[in-house]
């Protein structure tokens, strides 16, 4: 299928299809949600060195920042980030090689591995800083690679890498639902960060039905989305709390 | 040096040499693409399909995958030795020996696959299955074959020509089934 | 020259033409490259392209999660919590998911160290059969429990003496003293429970129960339950302690106190809200003086009233003694002056308060890892020469025991060492032989939940994958290394394996009332116990003990604290590593969750003091107590006392696998052998030096985190 460059236009307003809210006022940094989602998703460890320039490939990290000073310093509550899985993404539009592309269907921020030539734009543009680049083939050796999820792609040198709201999962709660002749629950399946996390801080779902958890808590109104201004329509809502 | 090189090049018996070379380089490639596109080598050799489904054995029986999940699976060797333990004539046979001993040893058989996609494809059997596409229509007719054979090449504008004929005038159809995320994660 | 010249051109070229041949290749089926092995016979259970889930336990620490393990042909792939497991409802800590990492690690222990089972069962039964009874020990880890009652079985027939348990975890939660308090307190020895879910204010004096504390996935639980605003008030967390832990970051009031000072604040706070209340003075908060320890605390007195305030007008207060608070001398005085706080908010037994855990299912007496003082018991005996044979399983004493307790030097008299590891750890680096074990998600088994559920459960284990190297269940090297050696130790041990001898345990429970499964005959029972992850009760059975305290006097002085330098030595541990996970590379690449630093040890530091001793970030710096020394990075950390450092526990490894060795220091050389009331070490009782080794060097420095997003959030450009 030819794309022409008329088709692409950024869309303005967007009614997300799977959305997830946090709640930084449970959330307790312990870093389950980023081990979960390095198990389930073939994240590589990139070892000392790389982590220290910051190439570390968590597809979701917990900030915490620093208030004040000792001893009337704080801890801001902690900050799950991962892809916001814009509406509007300033990742997708810089792409040149269309591996940056929203799904219309599930209408999240899709990133192809195959088509994917390693520019860096969409990591340069993206206001989250969510994306990671696989600056080297990460060892992995023997036998850790018997632990690799077969439903997702283990990636190589060169390509760009990001949060996927565990689209696996999703293809196969839809593909469960499906042969068994029925739409997927509400609450059926999960995220992998939020199915480990302890305090249950991370809820996801559809958020195009009202009658859903995550549609609940996010209509509850004091949440907040990160960097709505630029106009990114993201679909995490994150409660600060305190 | 490089440019008598060239020189000695551009004189007929330069020109023949490099000819030759051009033949040779393009003959051995043309021979590895050859190659790759003939039948593996498999465990069991000359594994007949065509007499397995010729005594009317579904495709489901032996890769019952298929219908329930992503993966269509090879039959366990048990289950070929259920059979074939009960036909003297296979118990026998030289080329089933490889099954006999493996059976015997309990060491695995190595098969391998013929139709396969990339590890960036994710493939799902049972929703292909479960839009009516019968097996034949992507791996052939088995009953033609020995050993399976990929009677055409699975890229990705073989698979989306028959996604949007699929699709039809659906438009929602359309757009799930052009989706890149509803293959590549 | 022609010919010279097409020779080698044509090799050239030949190999131009290979390599053609592999790029275009490369875009024919890639099925040269693959090769598939269908099972040879599958199980029953099992469907072509699906995957397998089995419940069993997680073996990561002590707590008895309930774990359901995703497989796909044979294969581990995910690890996911028990949903219907009372304990953790479904939830893992990180530990519990990178526990793959353990069972998939590079750097086993592949197979017995003598190469043969059989002459490894030799060896064992003769360790046995040719000393006394009485010159055998046993040492062994906090999990799994089923080998700790096989082996006291076999103990009690045989006259051996009984195993002894031990874990750092144990050692920095400070579990005897915990224990001893909630006997001081309730007449009765156990682990106390707190019921922060049900809490209004928690007071948490040093407890990093949102960590390693006890059992962190069901405390983590609690805390939402305290935050959660659905049929209460949000809740609010309290934090005493010197240097701000995860756990003191989620709290609403952090106070930086002095260390040593926690049983002083602890009865200032209580005297102060008594006060308020009006009433009878308890006696036990009657002798403090709340001006004297605002002084000695550093804590104003206002502080010290505010929180008094809340204490005496809330309903739902608690208070929980962590473990740096009671690893100090007077950790006794402070566990019973926390647990006082509770008897004057008359909270014991009651929803939001304290309890004593259940015991576990075929559990008749609490039975806790042995204290530091018992194990320079242990110890002093080994380099005595008294025990002839030592095996050693689930523990890894080198690495988890401080240095200045010479367990490697007194590993030299004792006649054999055999160790049944399966990493390569430091004590089996120096035992004679290893004969590994299975990792625990190829292992069969139980673990008793000690704490963190109001239910008694037994937690049940199994294989998930069959075992990937050529390792032996301990438990059946040792019933088959007894039946060889014949007489007591056969009649000790009668069963076939592992399996008859679990079976032989846990259908014990097939016939008691209120239990979570019920069956007829104890394989049904078995089979049952493996396919829900477990058995337990289906009623809460805490105790409820009411309590005197509040009548008696409690002693409390400051801590004493040993060795010179101008810093309190707050060691913790690695919320994200613990005491056993430096060897799995995803927790090593995990970052800590306040300092975000990822593979290395650093030593946390005040920047005013930083200022004051010229030092920065990624300096190093040496750190000595009376007891050794240790060379680590700095970290200027906002968030601790400018007369405090602290140290995080998990690195420091001599081996342990690639993963572990030779990164960072491990702060345990650091710890002096003094012990509190109860016999647990005084881990927080230590005074250090600090000392500038040389200055960071641009590209040579901790890898964090936040070097990719600020340290105060600046690169993100937010309002923060």
């Amino acid at each position: 299928m030819d794309m022409k460059i008329s088709e692409i236009k950024m869309s303005t307003e967007e009614v997300g299809k799977w959305g997830m809210v946090i709640d930084q006022d449970l959330c307790t940094g312990c870093q389950a949600c980023v081990a979960a989602c390095a198990m389930e998703n073939n994240l590589s460890f990139v070892g000392e060195e790389d982590a220290g320039y910051g190439r570390s490939m968590h597809w979701i990290r917990i900030e915490r920042f620093w208030e004040g000073e000792y001893p009337e310093v704080k801890m801001t509550p902690n900050q799950p980030m991962m892809c916001q899985q814009c509406g509007s993404a300033p990742c997708e539009p810089v792409c040149p090689a269309f591996a940056t592309v929203h799904s219309n269907a599930e209408s999240l921020n899709l990133q192809v591995y195959n088509r994917c030539v390693g520019t860096r734009y969409c990591a340069n543009n993206c206001p989250y800083q969510v994306r990671s680049f696989n600056w080297r083939d990460y060892e992995r050796p023997e036998p850790l690679p018997n632990q690799l999820n077969p439903d997702v792609t283990v990636r190589r040198r060169g390509v760009m890498e990001k949060c996927t709201f565990c689209i696996q999962r999703i293809h196969k709660a839809q593909d469960k639902a499906k042969s068994e002749g029925r739409e997927v629950m509400d609450g059926e399946f999960t995220t992998a960060c939020a199915q480990a996390c302890p305090a249950s801080a991370i809820t996801f779902g559809r958020t195009d039905q009202p009658e859903s958890l995550v549609s609940h808590l996010m209509h509850q109104g004091h949440g907040v989305k990160h960097l709505e201004d630029l106009g990114t329509l993201p679909n995490v809502t994150y409660f600060k709390g305190g | 040096m490089i440019k008598k090189l060239f020189d000695w090049l551009k004189q007929p018996l330069g020109l023949i040499a490099v000819g030759i070379v051009f033949l040779a380089v393009f003959s051995a490639a043309a021979y590895g693409i050859y190659l790759t596109q003939q039948s593996p080598e498999q465990p069991v050799p000359e594994f007949p399909h065509q007499t397995h489904v010729a005594f009317g054995i579904q495709c489901l029986y032996c890769h019952p995958g298929a219908s329930k999940g992503p993966a269509a699976g090879l039959p366990s060797q048990s289950k070929c030795w259920a059979c074939h333990n009960q036909i003297q004539k296979t118990v026998d046979s030289t080329k089933l020996a490889p099954l006999k001993e493996a059976v015997i040893n309990g060491e695995p058989l190595e098969w391998v696959p013929v139709a396969i996609v990339p590890d960036f494809v994710q493939f799902n059997h049972r929703a292909h299955v479960a839009a009516g596409r019968n097996c034949e229509e992507c791996h052939g007719d088995m009953s033609q074959v020995a050993i399976a054979e990929n009677p055409q090449v699975m890229n990705m504008g073989w698979c989306l020509n028959c996604h949007i004929e699929a699709a039809g005038d659906d438009q929602e159809k359309l757009i799930k089934l052009s989706d890149c995320g509803t293959c590549h994660y | 020259m022609s010919e010279q010249f097409s020779r080698r051109d044509f090799l050239k070229l030949a190999g131009l033409g290979a390599a053609t041949t592999a790029i275009l290749t490369g875009c024919g089926p890639a099925s040269r490259y693959v090769k598939r092995e269908p099972y040879q016979e599958m199980p029953e259970y099992n469907s072509v392209g699906q995957s397998t889930y089995y419940a069993t336990t997680c073996r990561e620490c002590a707590a008895g999660c309930g774990l359901v393990v995703r497989t796909y042909q044979g294969r581990a792939l995910k690890t996911e919590g028990n949903a219907n497991h009372p304990l953790n409802l479904g939830k893992t800590c990180a530990r519990g998911q990178a526990t793959l990492h353990g069972l998939y690690n590079p750097d086993r222990v592949r197979e017995p160290s003598n190469g043969d089972w059989d002459a490894a069962i030799q060896v064992v039964a003769d360790a046995l059969k040719n000393n006394k009874p009485d010159e055998i020990a046993f040492l062994m880890g906090m999990t799994p429990d089923h080998l700790f009652d096989l082996v006291t079985d076999m103990a009690d027939a045989a006259g051996m003496n009984a195993p002894v348990r031990y874990g750092a975890l144990g050692l920095f939660e400070a579990r005897a003293t915990l224990s001893k308090a909630a006997e001081t307190l309730f007449g009765q020895a156990g682990l106390p429970f707190f019921d922060v879910g049900g809490a209004q204010v928690v007071l948490s004096f040093g407890a990093n129960f949102l960590e390693t504390w006890l059992s962190p996935v069901s405390y983590t639980r609690g805390f939402t339950g305290l935050r959660e605003a659905k049929t209460k008030m949000r809740g609010k967390l309290i934090q005493f302690e010197a240097r701000m832990s995860a756990t003191g970051g989620k709290a609403d009031e952090w106070v930086p106190l002095r260390p040593g000072t926690e049983a002083l604040v602890a009865l200032a706070i209580g005297r102060l809200a008594a006060e308020i209340r009006g009433g009878s003075m308890p006696r036990a908060f009657s002798s403090v003086d709340p001006l004297d320890v605002a002084e000695k605390s550093g804590v104003k007195l206002e502080a010290l009233e505010h929180i008094a305030e809340m204490v005496a007008h809330s309903t739902g207060v608690l208070a929980i003694p962590g473990g740096a608070a009671l690893g100090q001398s007077n950790g006794q005085a402070v566990a019973e002056a926390v647990l006082a706080l509770n008897a004057f908010a008359d909270n014991l037994g009651k929803p939001g308060g304290v309890y004593l855990s259940a015991l576990a299912p075929n559990q008749s007496d609490y039975s806790r890892p042995a204290s530091a003082r018992e194990m320079q018991e242990f110890v002093e005996k080994m380099a005595s020469g008294a025990f002839k044979v030592l095996f050693v399983h689930g523990v890894n004493p080198v690495f988890e025991l401080p240095a200045s307790l010479g367990f490697k030097e007194a590993l030299g008299n004792v006649g054999q060492v055999i160790s049944f590891a399966t990493f390569p750890d430091e004590t089996a680096a120096e035992a004679d032989f290893v004969f590994p074990d299975h990792h625990g998600l190829e292992s069969w088994g139980y673990q008793r939940v000690a704490t963190g559920t109001a239910l008694p459960v037994l937690s049940g284990a199994q294989p998930v994958v069959s075992p990937y190297y050529n390792t032996r269940a301990t438990a059946d090297v040792l019933i088959a290394a007894a039946q060889l050696a014949g007489g007591k130790f056969a009649d000790a041990l009668p069963y076939k394996d592992e399996v008859e001898f679990l079976q032989a345990k846990v259908s014990t429970l097939m016939n008691e009332a209120d239990g979570s499964f019920s069956a007829l005959d104890a394989a049904t029972f078995m089979a049952y116990f493996q396919q829900h992850g477990g058995w337990w009760k289906n009623s809460d059975a805490r105790l409820a003990p009411a309590s005197s305290i509040l009548n008696s006097n409690i002693d409390a002085t400051e801590a004493e604290f040993a060795g010179e330098g101008d810093f309190f030595l707050v060691p913790f541990v690695s919320p994200t590593l613990a005491e056993a996970g430096a060897n799995k590379p995803w927790l090593q690449e995990l970052p800590d969750p306040t300092t975000t630093v990822m593979w290395n040890t650093w030593i946390e530091i005040n920047p005013e003091t930083a200022d004051v001793l010229g030092l920065h970030n990624d300096d190093m710096v040496k750190v000595s107590s009376e007891a050794g020394e240790l060379e680590a990075y700095v970290y200027l950390y906002p968030a601790i006392r400018p007369d405090t450092i602290a140290i995080p526990f998990g690195q420091g490894h001599t081996a342990y696998g690639r993963y572990a060795e030779n990164r960072g220091a491990n702060p345990a050389d650091l710890f002096g052998v003094h012990f509190n009331e109860a016999g647990d070490l005084a881990f927080a009782g230590m005074k250090v030096k600090v000392e500038k080794v040389r200055e960071a060097k641009s590209g040579v420095g901790l890898a964090r985190l936040e070097s990719r997003m600020g340290v105060y959030g600046e690169a993100l450009g937010e309002e923060h």
